[in-house]
This record gives C-alpha cells, structure tokens and sequence, in this order.
C-alpha cells in the first residue's frame, strides 16, 4: 500500500515471482515430505527469517506482557521524575509531562501492532477483492477500476490521509478505518496483473462452463490460487502501514493524546533529540525492530513459497 | 515527439483539475473553520461567528456548491487560492513557500535518482561482490526506517559533529540564517541549510532506485543483445552502460513519476523536523487551523509537483524507448 509513499521510491515488487507451480496441490505421498513440512524447512533454512521471527514474537510478547514488570501505566505522570534518564525506577526514563516510557513503549508498540495488522489484514481482503474482480469480469468493470487505481496512486493520498484522520481521529479504531481506505490500491494493481492470467485457466472456465456464479469463482478458485502472493504482501503491507501510521501520528494527525503510539513517541522526542536522546532513541528502535523483522520474515516466506526462488528448490528435493 | 507530449502533459493537467477539486470538497466536509472563532473571548454564537466567516468565502450557510464555484472562478481567472479563516491570503504564504518546498523536493529527487541507479549499476554489475552486500543489506536496513527516525537521527549526529568536530556548517533549524546580506553570502547560507534536509530525504528516496534498478539491470545483463555488443567489441562496462542499462533504465523513468508524492510526503516531515518553512509546513499548519483554502493550494502543489516529474519521465522515455518515437 503505503510503502512506496513513506519511503519516497519505488517498492521492489514481489511480481514476477508468482509461484504458480507451487500453487498446484502436489499429491501426499507418505514417503515424502508433507507440503507444510516442506514449507517450513526451507523457512527455516532461511537464517535472517528465523531471526526476524525471533525479533517478532520478542516484539509480540513486550507488548502483551511488558506491563508486568513495571508499576507505572502509561497514563501515568510522576511529577516527581520529570524528563529523567533510564533509571531502576523508570527503566527507559520519563518524559516531560513524567510519564513512563517503558510503559509508554510497551502500550505504542501494542497500539502500533494493533493497528499495522489489521489494517495490512483488511487493506489485503479489499485488494484481493478488488484486483481479482477487476480481472475476472475484464471489459468496463476492469477499466474503471483501474483508472480509480491509478488515480488513487497518483493524488497525494497522505494529504488526504492526513485530511480525512485529522477529523476523525484521536480513536484508533477509526484510523484502521481510514488507513485501509487509502491503502488498498498498490496491492489491489500486483494482484491485479497476475489474476488475469488465473482467470485464462482450465480450471476457471470448468467453474463458469458448470455455471458457478462469478463471486463464487472469485472467491473459490482465483483466490486461493494467489495463496503465497497474499501472504508475502501481507508482511509488507504491516511494514508499510507501520510507517504511515508512524508519519500520520508524528505529525499529530493519526493517535493523539492521551493515547499513545510509537508515532507519537517519536514525536515527542522530536525537541530535545540532544538534551533527551532516551525519549526518541527507545521508540525508533522498537519502529526499526518491528518493521526490519517483518521485512526478513517476507524474504523468508517468499523463499519458502516460491519452488523458482533458488535457496528453496536448492533444498526442496532429497 | 512533441504531440505525444503534449497530448501527456494535457492528461496530466486534466488529473490536477481533477484532484485539487476534489481535495475542495473534502477539505470542506472534513475541516470546521468555524473551530478558529470559537476558542475567542469574549465568546462569540455561531451565528456571529459565520458572519466572520462569510467575507473569505467560508460561512457554512452557504451551500458549498455556491462556495466551490466562487473559489474555482476566482482560481481560474484571478489566480487567486482564497483566504484563510482568519483572513491571511493563500497566495501571500504559498508563493515563498512553493519555492523552498520545490527546491528541496527537486533536488532530492534528482540526487535520489542519480545515487540510487549509480548504485544499482554499481552493484547489479558485481553481482555478490563485496559491496553489493553491504549495500543491499544498508539500503534494506533503511527502507524500513520511517523517515521521522532517520531525520531525527540525521539531527543527531549533526549536532554531535557540530560539538565534537568542530564543525559549524551543519543547520539543523529553518532554510536561511536572518542576518545575511548580498547575492553570494545568501546563497551560500541557502545551500548550509539544504544539506540536512536534502540528506534526509535522499536516503529515504534512493533506497527504492538502487534495489529495483539492481534487479532490473540483472534481468538484462545476461540478455543475448549484451553477449552480441560485446563481441562485436566493446568492453562489458561499454556494453553494458549503452545497451543494458538503455533498456533496464525504462521502467525507473517511469517510476520517478509515482515517487515523486511519496518524497513531497517526506519532505513533510522533514520541513517539521528542521523547521522550514515550506509547503509541507503549511500543509501541516492549515490542516490544523482548519483552513480549507491553504489545505486545497497544498494538495494542489503536490499534483502538480506529481505532473512536473511525470512530464519529465516520459520525455526520458521518449529518448530511451525507441518503440515510443517511432509511434
């Protein structure tokens, strides 16, 4: 989605690694390993996603669990501890106003997380949705979806983004809202393309010709023929929102106070960068962790998923 | 050459139409105007406070196609973006601004392009050599940072050099110094001060080019039309440079238009960081203060910032793509 737009480039797109022989269930032989089994094994041969998998669930357990081991919540203020460095009793120091940060951190990176996964989930489902209908009906319904697409990707969508949550939010739930609006249409156009060669295949002009009705076809047999496509880009689609979600809330326009999000603790440590490294340095490197590991993970998937990727068809067979 | 773009570069200035119109709209549905009164003593009723409002084209009364027909006509003939809710002309913030916004995401862009493909080249040509490594695991590294972190930390090691070597040239706040007089003295200080920003957002915007132009310059490398070059002679820099790289350059061209929001995004966040005074300031400014003007003159800044770096990737299209010249 959003990816290319906090960056400033070009995303490398993962198309044109479509696995399509992968997707083609491969018959169980008991001798042989199972597809799972097969999956995982060159998952794990992959040694920076297991790595950025260890960073993940590090990252998951912090944010579940980390406010167990602290007595301060994050709405707390101990006037008695303004903007202190790392101490026994704040372990990552307080703020201005004498809020804990390691509180603080562990509740952004749990709002952060909240909403990087449900956006990068429900931004996947409009995509797949969209993509796949526009190349399945083709003619008309394909060109005016693909105009709206391209004109989606090409207005400024962060100013809108910025418009639209300014008023709205405050709540995150209305963010996750707003976010997937506004970040569907780079995903919806890479499904896009490798759908309207899906919708050439056998299988699918069985489906029509026994007259299956095309949003049963769509959802039945396009689909899950893009299996890997979506998994690989719902990784990147956490990295991305990550970082629109970290730039909205920056600027005051996505999370604002009093709830907090590692945007917004970014934010917070905007001024005093020399005077208070702690109040910037401990949310950029949650930020960094978080959006890095979920990038090895889709290296990681992607080899595992894709038989033309070399590490994994080096190991595939025995 | 010049009707295919010409008939592009109208496309292009049908879609600013478009998007700043809408923006309009939005703007207004989105943004209360009537929110900068309302904080005043001695306390103002709303009715008081729509007659404030009526004069810049604002009072909610109004139906907004009426208001979005006044603001289209005065844009159109006069040129004239409106006022804000408390009576500040558009066009008196936005002409300076414009120009130091423009300033930094050009030149951004240019060096973003420049280093990331200069990079891809490098690389993509030494495929698994030492540096292609440590480059792709950098550039992998910083294409996760959010741009808010790396500007901060570009702030960071700034000051500390400021204080530790002994270095004085390095800004960290605003785009000029206030007390510098003369051409040459002026744009001196003018280019201190672009250094950190222009920094930034190069190293936010060559990450994308060095990685697709690698992968793009790979898929072309081992082609039967570079084997050929070099035999007829030409060394494999020459054959690469003028044959591999023409063809893989095509697709980068064409994606300069679509980055060019994403480093007008970026240099939002920058100009807040340092302190700019620029579009992206503004654009940050006017949506707080609700100002539905200000906002509409930005959003249309960045279409047509959009277009400029469209126009200009399908001239470079036009010269590389021999297929397009001859159509």
């Amino acid at each position: 989605m959003t990816s290319d737009l906090a960056t400033g480039a070009p995303t490398p797109s993962p198309l044109g690694q479509v696995p399509e022989a992968a997707l083609l269930p491969i018959p169980r032989d008991k001798r042989r390993l199972g597809l799972g089994r097969l999956y995982l094994r060159r998952f794990l041969r992959n040694r920076l996603a297991v790595v950025g998998v260890a960073i993940f669930l590090l990252l998951v357990l912090f944010s579940a669990f980390g406010d167990v081991f602290t007595g301060y919540s994050y709405s707390d203020a101990d006037f008695a501890a303004l903007t202190q460095p790392p101490s026994s009793a704040h372990w990552f120091g307080t703020n201005q106003g004498g809020n804990d940060i390691y509180a603080s951190a562990v509740h952004g990176l749990q709002r952060s997380l909240a909403i990087a996964l449900s956006v990068s989930v429900l931004t996947l489902v409009l995509a797949a949705v969209i993509g796949s209908g526009a190349a399945y009906f083709g003619g008309r319904v394909e060109k005016a979806t693909l105009a709206v697409i391209h004109f989606l990707l090409i207005v400024p969508s962060f100013l809108i983004l910025a418009l639209v949550s300014h008023r709205l939010a405050g709540d995150w739930r209305v963010l996750i809202v707003v976010l997937t609006a506004f970040g569907w249409m780079s995903t919806a156009r890479v499904i896009w393309s490798v759908s309207t060669s899906l919708r050439e295949r056998d299988y699918v002009t069985a489906a029509e010709f026994m007259g299956v009705r095309p949003l049963r076809i769509i959802v039945r047999h396009i689909i899950p023929n893009l299996g890997s496509l979506l998994i690989v880009n719902l990784t990147l689609g956490v990295v991305a929102t990550v970082l629109s979600e970290t730039a909205l809330s920056f600027l005051g326009f996505g999370v604002q106070t009093p709830d907090v999000s590692l945007g917004t603790m970014l934010a917070d440590g905007a001024g005093t960068v020399t005077s208070a490294p702690w109040l910037f340095a401990f949310p950029a490197g949650l930020v960094v962790l978080l959006t890095v590991s979920m990038t090895f993970i889709g290296d990681g998937l992607r080899d595992a998923l894709d038989p033309t990727s070399v590490t994994g068809a080096a190991g595939g067979r025995r | 050459m010049l009707r295919h773009v010409t008939r592009k570069a109208a496309g292009w200035l049908l879609m600013i139409a478009v998007a700043t119109n809408a923006t309009y709209f939005l703007a207004s549905w989105f943004l209360d105007p009537r929110s900068n009164y309302q904080g005043l003593r001695p306390v103002r009723s709303e009715a008081q406070i729509d007659v404030a409002l009526a004069p810049y084209n604002l009072d909610p009364r109004v139906p907004l196609v009426d208001r979005w027909w006044d603001w289209l006509t005065s844009v159109v003939l006069r040129f004239d973006w409106g006022k804000s809710p408390t009576g500040v002309s558009v066009n008196g913030e936005i002409g300076y601004r414009s120009l130091v916004s423009a300033e930094l995401v050009v030149l951004a862009t240019v060096l973003s392009v420049v280093v990331g493909v200069a990079l891809g080249v490098h690389t993509a040509s030494r495929q698994y050599g030492w540096a292609d490594r440590v480059s792709q695991a950098v550039s992998i590294v910083v294409f996760n940072i959010p741009t808010s972190v790396a500007a901060l930390a570009v702030v960071f090691v700034a000051i500390w050099l400021n204080q530790h070597a002994g270095l004085h040239f390095l800004y960290v706040a605003g785009e000029n110094s206030p007390d510098v007089h003369g051409l040459l003295p002026t744009i001196g200080d003018r280019l201190l001060h672009l250094i950190l920003p222009t920094l930034t957002l190069t190293l936010m915007g060559y990450v994308g080019y060095h990685l697709t132009q690698r992968s793009l310059l790979l898929d072309t490398i081992n082609a039967d039309f570079v084997r050929t070059a070099q035999a007829t002679g030409l060394t494999r820099a020459q054959a690469i440079r003028r044959h591999a790289l023409r063809t893989a350059l095509i697709p980068t061209a064409t994606s300069v238009a679509f980055s060019v929001p994403a480093i007008f995004t970026g240099a939002i966040i920058t100009e807040t960081i340092f302190g700019w005074n620029g579009m992206g300031r503004y654009f940050v400014q006017t949506i707080s203060k609700n100002d539905v003007h200000g906002t509409v003159a930005t959003a249309a800044f960045a279409a047509a910032l959009t277009a400029i770096g469209a126009i200009l990737a399908d001239i470079a299209t036009v010269f590389l793509d021999p297929r397009v010249r001859v159509s």
